[in-house]
């Protein structure tokens, strides 16, 4: 008889954790320590409002401001993309027609390889970590998002940009199938593409971040699928949405506001509550879902992470 | 009736927003609401106020005017609380403030208190002693039009039409005018 005797140390085929659970073992660690720690905040938000079920994994944020986060609802039905319209209400009706599928970022300027890149790629190749951040609007109002992405430090050492790179610079796809107002032609609300830049050191900066989602689930077409930019301590129309192009370049950029109205929107444009907008004061800002306005925080709160990069320059100039 | 009847059209505007903000209550940032409707609706009737001689042909509604510029008038005051009570917070010396140093501001205000002077004058008897100076309805629309414009960020293809239906308007005031100072 040929009876085959497992050796003692052998164990079934089933009970071996697969490679790729394996190699995600530390992530699933975090995972778990985090959702420990994490605040009530999005369980209780998850239970009154619709929010799609979450799609990503992420690491959670703790939140350790304690901000109040606002609701899905107003999160994803109050956006200004003038790519559609200028009515923020009018958006995310309009917004189906932004095809996402097959996204792809194109690369070039100063680096030591142009490239194309797949956004599915990118969301293989970086883990993903909530921010939980204020949102500030030039206009006056404000939020707090509980955004998902990477930082944008990390995208930029993959990209390795050459050292002659100073600054960074963002274009929104430009497809007038896609969005409504590139179709005007020279009745467009604004020149298009929308053109964003920051400079290298905020680039870099920890806090700068590259939001794929929000609320635990994929980047909503209204607030700029399938990536975007987020820059917390500027003003919202730095955070420039559905990013398709990335460029490394040694000249200041002209951001599309500033080319728009140079007097009153600079490259910078940092949240400020002493440099009034010419037409308005920007001393307090409207929550959103809050009867009363706050004060608006220096830097939006951020001061301590960012106000170093600003020292000894004339705030009231570099606007 | 034609009067009662004009009396709830011009309220509709309120009533609508009254529906949206405390019935519905989907506004998302309800200052910034309060603001576009009562504004819009103030320069709208204001428009409508000078527009019903040239459309006294077809309807003939001149007998109106003074409740066209009084409910003109009142939707500029909810626009000025709007300002004063809920945005400034009844912080009085911060609506000073911004009224002597922001265009955009006196603008509205300098509007707004030229209303509130043909308001006043609207009656009867002081409207005799005043009614040269009701040509300053042309002045608020102007300043009013400015206003509405810086009120943007930036023009849409809407905002534009807007524009451009103010400048027909203004055209067939003119026309008139003219016409009129020829046959006299």
């Amino acid at each position: 008889m040929n009876i085959i005797k497992k050796p003692s140390w052998q164990i079934d085929e089933s009970e071996i954790t697969s490679k790729e659970l394996f190699d995600k073992r530390r992530t699933f660690l975090k995972l778990g320590a985090a959702s420990m720690i994490a605040g009530s905040s999005i369980v209780e938000a998850l239970a009154k409002d619709n929010i799609p079920i979450a799609n990503l994994k992420y690491i959670k944020d703790k939140n350790i401001n304690n901000l109040k986060l606002n609701t899905y609802d107003q999160i994803t039905s109050y956006n200004n993309f003038y790519e559609f319209t200028t009515s923020k209400e009018k958006v995310k009706p309009l917004s189906h027609t932004l095809k996402t599928e097959n996204w792809k970022i194109e690369i070039d300027g100063l680096v030591e390889k142009p490239m194309t890149v797949d956004f599915d790629d990118l969301m293989k190749k970086f883990a993903l970590e909530e921010r939980v951040y204020r949102f500030r609007c030039v206009e006056g109002w404000s939020m707090v998002v509980p955004w998902i992405g990477f930082t944008l430090a990390d995208l930029i050492k993959y990209i390795k940009p050459l050292s002659s790179a100073k600054y960074v610079r963002f274009e929104t796809l430009e497809d007038p199938v896609m969005f409504p107002d590139q179709r005007r032609g020279v009745l467009s609300t604004i020149s298009y593409p929308y053109v964003e830049g920051l400079r290298m050191d905020e680039a870099m900066n920890n806090l700068t971040l590259m939001a794929v989602g929000l609320y635990g689930s994929s980047m909503p077409k209204q607030n700029g699928a399938p990536i975007r930019l987020v820059v917390p301590w500027k003003y919202g129309f730095k955070s420039i949405k559905s990013i398709s192009r990335i460029s490394f370049t040694d000249k200041e950029p002209l951001s599309s506001w500033q080319k728009e109205n140079p007097k009153e929107y600079g490259f910078y444009a940092n949240v400020n509550p002493e440099v009034d907008h010419p037409r308005w004061s920007q001393a307090r800002e409207r929550v959103l879902g809050k009867f009363f306005k706050q004060k608006t925080l220096m830097f939006n709160g951020y001061a301590k992470e960012v106000a170093h990069m600003y020292k000894g320059m004339d705030l009231t100039k570099f606007i | 009736m034609k009067r009662v009847l004009l009396f709830i059209i011009l309220l509709i505007p309120l009533g609508y927003m009254s529906f949206e903000l405390f019935i519905i209550q989907d506004v998302k940032d309800p200052i910034k609401y309060i603001y576009t409707v009562t504004g819009a609706t103030a320069t709208v009737i204001l428009f409508a106020t000078i527009s019903l001689s040239l459309i006294r042909k077809w309807i003939n509604l001149i007998k109106y005017r003074r409740m066209f510029g009084l409910f003109g008038f009142f939707y500029a005051l909810l626009h000025f609380l709007n300002f004063y009570i809920l945005d400034a917070e009844l912080d009085f010396l911060f609506v000073i403030e911004e009224s002597l140093d922001k265009p955009f501001i006196y603008l509205g205000m300098i509007s707004f208190f030229i209303l509130i002077f043909m308001a006043i004058t609207s009656t009867k008897k002081l409207f005799k002693k005043y009614n040269k100076f009701h040509k300053l309805i042309y002045l608020v629309l102007v300043l009013v039009t400015i206003h509405f414009i810086m009120a943007q960020k930036s023009l849409s293809i809407l905002q534009f039409g807007y524009v451009i239906t103010i400048l027909i308007i203004a055209y067939c005031k003119l026309l008139q005018q003219i016409i009129n100072k020829n046959k006299s």
